[in-house]
């Protein structure tokens, strides 16, 4: 394999090749290229990254890996508003960079959640009684596109993936599903305690996961199982008992009652009338003692009690397993795909110590130094949504979220319709042969709604002016600024973070 | 080192002309721009020198979320049924269409309920594995790698396409329809595949220059995603390319129809997807494993009809599949077989519906099949301290019948191991 371009690193760390998921198809996808085998990056057009980069050393391993430049100052505060922002234009970067890092990330975690326009006002729910979910879905974009905290939105879209629900089981009746929105957005930086507690009561999980319809006498499993499993400790830390002894602890939750009902003629020719439920405000789940279990003592993670709710979810938080779940979850989202188990050990134990504080783990995962490491650097895939959101900020077009809606089924990211109670897949699930052909149909279209796009050389600010070499190439080449906006945004570069 | 593809004339016009946006897929197909997919130029349909030769395809449909086995091949004669289960028994036991006088198939189960009258249907009671996982994520894993110890990471289809085709060079040979990313059973990190989830959306809207320009953005990826975002994008243009060509030659013999009642959750429209493979299988494309989902079967609430809509929708999809497949002459080929991570607890929960459970039948079908049941039903009177049915075979038999008999592949050094044979292959293809 011939070795082009000028960065003359004789080899990459031996334990970070071995990390890497996809050595052996390195190897091959190496060979496919055509032989080429460009194992060298460029540096294109941004002089000063240019220059950061005189003393940034490349990780020449395999086909290369990028040229980290987060030995700079600018390129951290880049990165940090790249992974927790929806990217930022070259003015709020230069904002940001004044302020430093240490002051911005003070910004992010400290600066109240703009509340999103009330879709009560802006939907039709109050005339038919029914969410239309494209509509909510477009709120949302839209939100994320103009919110003056787009951290808060970055973090719901992660509560959202986690303690996630879905608009098909939910339905559209009850506002429970835009509710459970509002709560991950106001709750996003609480306590862990909190939110399992609120989880728990939540309407649409409720329904979701079936607590809603669960009897101490009879109970449905679904949510005692999730809640172990997916929401607060992982596979290994839990058995077969635990999740029957839970199920019947948490059992007697319902969903909350109505304020008041009232008639819709939802089918006028056939005389259709159907009673809805009225809500004033946002509700949580009303307890049932009857619907409770009554058999006494029973052992839960180890533990003999009479438990309920909240006797189960401190059992839960004192499992140490509970603070590391929650801690390699933020990082495989924020960090990196694959990280060291020291890592997120430590994460844990400060996140333990700080009674679950989810800001405090927030702060530690964007001061840590493995945060800003050189092997952290594009070491994430950005979601569908990441990714149209941040096409459509950097192109200053939030017009056109209705295209992010409508393109979302295509990428595999509806929001409010994730695929199972997993949530989303996250980094190389993300690459397909499918999704890298929508990504650059989505590039497509939003150009082609565009008489006029921003300035062609802003568009590699959006790569940190670090790029490979076909697309150094390619962008030096490009026509006019719509093919460079193209080539930026529809790059490999771009759909990282 | 960029690739001199003229890259320098794409520009404003060929985005303002791209126009139409969504549904401009097809306009820009039948613009019949030709290209040629660089990276795989040189290996397309090369050398198959080291894998099989027969023309034998496999369709799996996984029915995810846990298939309930007792409402699908329903015991009709154990009595225990009705006391663990009161509200979903008692219907489903006397409109059972029998298969004998133990055994009856779901109602809705009508197009293979015909096919097993032609003996084209096999049906494999208990499957399962030791210390079963109730989690749906490491059962489905447990599944896809075919390793019930969760060592192996690779997917028993993957390892099969790595081992057996020459998948590099042709990556249509194993191909997943109807979802955006790769199925674990397919992955392997030696093997590639293609994922169309619409095959109306799988193309480049912009046309000629635009998917030029991505061929050479794609290359040489540095980073550890590189090879991944490179591979993906070569796989996307040679599949795009020959996917222009079926289509033009396709015409559907068969009613697929996804218009069935709304099914909670089945966000995969198996009807469609199960379309698609049709056409890449009839059109020659050289697909070899295929799979698809139907998702929405974790029925842990109101499962009476929510199950019978799945059985319908199962029911009219696989139907319609096989009645395409057979008018184009192609069902002697063509191997359907179902699975699920785990079957549901016998007894019924509050919410009128099942919770995670263990053994539960498979359903295969095909012109392949030697039809008739197989394994044996765990029964409920004997059911594990969960109080879960028992399982009786291990899937890996069964995964080693379609390998050995049906691809003609070495099931062992796929599996790792030898399991009790399973002889639902009619003329079984291969010495192993």
């Amino acid at each position: 394999m011939s070795i082009a371009g000028s960065v003359d690193e004789p080899s990459g760390p031996a334990e970070k090749k071995a990390r890497s998921p996809v050595s052996r198809r390195t190897v091959l996808g190496a060979a496919a290229a055509g032989g080429a085998g460009i194992a060298a990056l460029r540096v294109f057009v941004y002089p000063r990254v240019e220059q950061l980069l005189q003393s940034t050393r490349a990780a020449a391993s395999g086909r290369g890996d990028w040229i980290s430049p987060l030995g700079s100052e600018r390129a951290r505060v880049a990165h940090l508003l790249r992974r927790t922002t929806f990217g930022a234009r070259l003015d709020e970067l230069e904002k940001a960079v004044s302020d430093g890092y240490s002051k911005t990330v003070d910004r992010l975690l400290e600066t109240r959640p703009a509340p999103p326009p009330s879709l009560d006002a802006s939907n039709d729910f109050l005339h038919d009684r029914r969410l239309n979910v494209g509509v909510l879905q477009q709120w949302w974009l839209d939100h994320m596109l103009s919110t003056s905290t787009p951290f808060a939105e970055r973090m719901t879209l992660f509560w959202h993936g986690h303690f996630t629900s879905d608009y098909r089981k939910v339905g559209l009746q009850t506002p429970y599903i835009y509710w459970q929105n509002l709560t991950w957005r106001d709750m996003a930086l609480t306590d862990m305690r909190s939110m399992l507690m609120r989880v728990t009561t939540d309407p649409a999980m409720l329904r979701y996961l079936d607590l809603g319809t669960s009897t101490g006498q009879n109970p449905n499993e679904n949510y005692s199982r999730e809640l172990l499993e997916l929401f607060a400790l992982g596979v290994g830390h839990y058995g077969e008992d635990d999740v029957r002894a839970g199920a019947r602890a948490l059992a007697g939750w319902t969903e909350p009652r109505p304020t008041r009902t009232v008639d819709v003629t939802v089918d006028a020719k056939n005389n259709v009338v159907r009673k809805y439920a009225v809500y004033d405000e946002p509700a949580t789940g009303t307890f049932v003692a009857n619907r409770a279990y009554k058999g006494g003592q029973q052992t839960f993670l180890g533990r003999k009690d009479t438990y309920d709710t909240e006797k189960v979810v401190d059992r839960i938080l004192a499992q140490p397993a509970a603070a590391e779940f929650i801690a390699r979850k933020v990082v495989q989202h924020f960090v990196a795909a694959r990280v060291d188990d020291s890592y997120v050990k430590r994460l844990g134990s400060k996140f333990r110590s700080s009674k679950y504080d989810v800001k405090t783990l927030m702060r530690e995962v964007l001061v840590s130094p493995e945060f800003v490491a050189d092997h952290s650097y594009r070491a994430l895939v950005k979601s569908p949504t990441e990714f149209m959101v941040q096409t459509l900020k950097a192109l200053q077009a939030p017009q056109l979220s209705r295209l992010a809606q409508l393109s979302a089924p295509g990428m595999g990211q509806v929001l409010f319709d994730p695929p199972d109670v997993g949530g989303w897949p996250n980094n190389e699930a993300w690459i397909s042969s499918n999704s890298v052909v929508a990504r650059v149909n989505f590039v497509t279209a939003v150009l082609s709604q565009l008489k006029t796009v921003p300035p062609g050389t802003d568009a590699p600010h959006h790569l940190d002016g670090v790029v490979g070499q076909q697309t150094a190439g390619l962008l030096n080449t490009a026509a006019d600024d719509h093919a460079r906006w193209f080539l930026a945004l529809a790059s490999p570069e771009f759909q990282l973070k | 080192m960029t690739e001199e593809i003229g890259i320098n004339q794409l520009r404003r016009r060929d985005f303002l002309r791209a126009g139409l946006v969504f549904g401009a897929g097809a306009a820009g197909l039948a613009a019949g721009y030709a290209a040629v997919p660089d990276a795989f130029a040189r290996a397309v349909y090369a050398a198959k020198t080291n894998g099989l030769a027969n023309e034998r395809v496999l369709v799996m449909i996984q029915l995810a979320g846990g298939n309930d086995g007792l409402r699908t091949v329903i015991p009709l004669q154990d009595p225990r049924l009705h006391d663990l289960r009161p509200k979903l028994a008692a219907l489903s036991v006397g409109q059972a269409l029998p298969l004998s006088d133990e055994f009856g198939l779901n109602q809705n189960l009508k197009s293979i309920k015909a096919l097993w009258d032609q003996g084209k249907v096999a049906i494999v009671e208990g499957i399962g594995y030791p210390n079963p996982s109730f989690s749906h994520f490491e059962s489905i894993r447990i599944w896809e790698t075919g390793d019930p110890t969760r060592r192996q990471v690779d997917g028993w289809l993957g390892r099969t396409l790595a081992q057996n085709y020459d998948s590099f060079g042709h990556p249509l040979t194993g191909c997943a329809c109807g979802t955006t990313d790769a199925p674990g059973a397919l992955r392997d990190l030696q093997a590639t595949l293609t994922v169309i989830n619409n095959q109306k959306a799988f193309g480049f809207t912009g046309g000629g220059q635009i998917e030029a320009a991505v061929g050479a953005l794609y290359k040489a990826t540095p980073g550890i995603y590189g090879a991944l975002f490179d591979t993906a994008m070569a796989t996307a243009r040679e599949s795009v390319t020959t996917l222009r060509t079926s289509q033009a030659t396709y015409q559907p013999m068969a009613d697929y129809t996804d218009s069935q009642r709304l099914v909670y959750s089945s966000k995969n429209q198996l009807a469609a997807a199960l379309q698609l493979t049709s056409e890449l299988i009839v059109t020659g494309t050289g697909v070899k494993l295929l799979h698809v989902t139907l998702g929405g079967f974790d029925t842990h609430y109101t499962e009476l009809t929510r199950h019978d809509d799945l059985m319908a929708y199962l029911d009219s999809a696989v139907g319609a599949f096989y009645n395409d497949l057979s008018a184009h002459g192609m069902a002697d080929k063509v191997l359907i077989a179902t699975w699920s991570e785990f079957g549901r607890r016998p007894k019924e929960n509050a919410s009128g519906g099942t919770d995670h459970g263990a053994a539960a039948p498979l359903i295969l079908i095909g012109n392949p099949i030697k039809g008739g049941l197989y394994g044996q039903s765990p029964g409920l009177t004997d059911l594990d301290s969960t109080g879960n049915l028992k399982y009786q075979v291990d899937f890996r038999s069964v995964y080693q019948e379609i390998l050995g008999g049906h691809l003609g592949a070495d099931p062992k050094e796929i599996l790792g191991a030898a399991f009790d044979k399973l002889a639902f292959i009619k003329d079984p293809a291969g010495s192993f």
